[in-house]
């Protein structure tokens, strides 16, 4: 095999071991939310508003409901928000605990948050790109 | 008298603390028994296919506890127990011997029961040396409506916004030191610090590229617990006869905190302003009338200012405060002022760095100073020059080895007195400098 064919695979491994690892950006996730959402496209300031507490509740009136994907989406958190996963979690702690805000829910594989997202409404959920989505609508982030 | 009241304040802790286990248990056992936690639940039937199986009336999902249709009742809390020792002086609580009176616990319930609206209520106890003593209290319970993201209200109890910390003080795992600045954020205090009875205007105004500004205006009546710290602060110095402490009094006030988040990534600057109208205590001077003695209403004004910034970059966070408080007092008697006003005023900085090394550590240090009275900031001329001022270097280390359970450990060098200087439990001050060791550990939900 020629040494560029090599350093083509050995970067393509290195890729899917850093995809693997769970440092997706924001270029590799969806927004998805649950089907009483009726909002159909968020830009990204609007989607830093939600994630930051400063927009609670959606144009309907029910209540904001963040579910986080814990570590997998680390990067995409720091994209949109300019924060760690810890410094997020640190964050939604402060808010939750002197009545500011409601902490957002967790859960360590993609298919409890869409679970999850599929039975809260008002929730919402960043997840990696390509998912199979069931029971829970895509939001277009523009 | 003193045993039945430590017996009953041990007893209140482990109830505090075994209620939040409890339900910190009930929520993270349910992954162990239920696989998921939210996948639809069915069962074959005589044709033997899935049908859906009518959820039960009350269910635990996570922390939200389903009742019927209504919105979920979503519940958090946590417990936290901490360790204090230290050289020369005790510093809140009998810190000299070692001392575990250092606790809080918390449980909060939210619901959002109408389009907009959410109610929410937290109950909290806490023990800090001979403050608190585990009483539980109403921290917070409001009705919040939000209209937009530019406006909104909160009603009831609520918490008191004033710089980066006040409103989450009490929250040993929003931070990474154990103890904040105490010149600054007093856990002494807390009682009447943390929040008010009244209400808040609140919101966020964009700003195009020059950011957006946060602000909350509020209003109402603070309210000092009888073991609070002001009134274990006003016992202590009036405790040597003829004078006699009586009462403390709730006081009403006002304030406005406003954050510019400006167009850096993580830059913010915050100004507050508060006045508190009549903090009033009363007391006895047990000397004949003929030579002023009697029943003493002792009234303080005080407008305060505070200023704050923050910048988070990368995985650090740099922080500053600076105080400024006036303190204008004066006696009445049978609603007349029998004293002229006095003045004094009172200033308190810090200046802080914290790293988040990986998910489980991270290290912060600060540097506080904290002024009695701006206009003698050395004490000199005075009996204790040290009760002018205190000094705080701190280190701090927080490891958190699982998501819901955090340990610290934290070393301050300290130089002055002004905070400690309280006659019963540190008679003879000086300015050499002492040493303070806290160990902290939290567990939540």
């Amino acid at each position: 095999m020629k040494l560029t064919n090599l350093k083509t695979l050995a970067a393509g491994i290195v890729t899917l071991w850093f995809s693997a690892a769970g440092l997706l950006a924001q270029s590799g996730v969806d927004v998805v939310a649950n089907n009483s959402v009726a909002t159909a496209s968020l830009d990204k300031a609007a989607l830093k508003d939600i994630l930051m507490g400063k927009t609670a509740y959606w144009p309907g009136g029910e209540a904001v409901t963040i579910v986080v994907l814990t570590d997998k989406t680390d990067a995409a958190l720091q994209e949109a928000t300019g924060m760690s996963g810890s410094a997020f979690k640190t964050f939604w702690q402060r808010l939750a605990f002197s009545g500011r805000g409601k902490q957002p829910k967790e859960a360590d594989t993609v298919e409890k948050v869409l679970a999850i997202v599929a039975e809260t409404k008002g929730a919402i959920a960043m997840v990696p790109a390509g998912t199979t989505l069931t029971g829970v609508k895509k939001i277009e982030l523009k | 008298m003193k045993q039945l009241y430590k017996s009953k304040s041990n007893s209140s802790k482990l109830t505090a603390g075994a209620l939040v286990l409890a339900i910190a248990s009930a929520v993270y056992g349910q992954d162990a028994t239920q696989g998921t936690t939210n996948s639809p639940a069915t069962s074959a039937n005589s044709a033997g296919t899935n049908a859906p199986v009518a959820k039960p009336f009350f269910s635990l999902q996570g922390t939200d506890l389903h009742i019927g249709n209504l919105p979920p009742i979503t519940f958090h809390g946590f417990a936290s127990q901490g360790y204090l020792g230290s050289t020369t002086y005790d510093y809140l609580g009998k810190s000299k011997d070692g001392s575990f009176e250092f606790s809080e616990f918390a449980l909060n319930a939210s619901v959002s029961p109408f389009a907009h609206t959410t109610i929410s209520a937290q109950a909290f106890c806490f023990d800090v040396g001979n403050v608190g003593q585990y009483d539980v209290s109403l921290d917070y319970a409001m009705v919040d409506y939000n209209v937009c993201n530019e406006f909104g209200i909160r009603g009831g109890r609520i918490i008191r916004p004033e710089g980066i910390y006040n409103s989450i003080q009490s929250i040993d795992l929003a931070r990474t030191s154990i103890i904040l600045p105490q010149g600054m954020y007093d856990a002494r205090w807390r009682d009447f610090s943390a929040s008010i009875d009244g209400g808040s205007l609140y919101g966020d105004i964009g700003l195009h590229k020059g950011g957006d500004v946060s602000y909350e205006v509020y209003g109402g009546m603070a309210n000092l617990a009888p073991n609070g710290g002001i009134a274990r602060l006003l016992e202590d110095s009036l405790r040597n006869p003829p004078t006699q402490y009586l009462d403390v009094n709730g006081f009403p006030e006002a304030g406005i905190q406003l954050w510019w988040n400006t167009p850096v990534q993580g830059l913010r600057a915050g100004v507050f302003a508060l006045y508190a109208f009549g903090v009033s205590y009363d007391y006895k001077l047990n000397i004949p009338p003929a030579f002023g003695g009697g029943g003493y209403h002792s009234v303080l004004n005080v407008p305060e200012e505070q200023f704050s910034l923050e910048y988070q970059w990368k995985s650090w966070t740099f922080q500053a405060e600076y105080r400024y408080e006036d303190l204008y007092s004066h006696n009445v008697i049978n609603g007349i002022t029998t004293t002229p006003t006095t003045h004094t005023a009172e200033d308190t900085w810090y200046v802080s760095a914290a790293y988040q090394a990986n998910h489980w550590l991270q290290v912060g240090a600060y540097y506080t100073e904290d002024y009695a009275n701006v206009a003698n900031r050395t004490g000199d001329g005075t009996a204790v020059p040290s009760d002018a001022y205190q000094k705080d270097f701190a280190l701090s280390f927080r490891f958190d080895p699982k998501p819901w359970w955090v340990i610290k450990l934290e070393g301050h060098a300290i130089n002055g007195t002004a905070l400690i200087a309280d006659g019963q439990n540190n008679p003879n001050r000086n300015g050499r400098e002492w040493y303070m060791l806290a160990l902290k550990t939290t567990v939540s939900f």
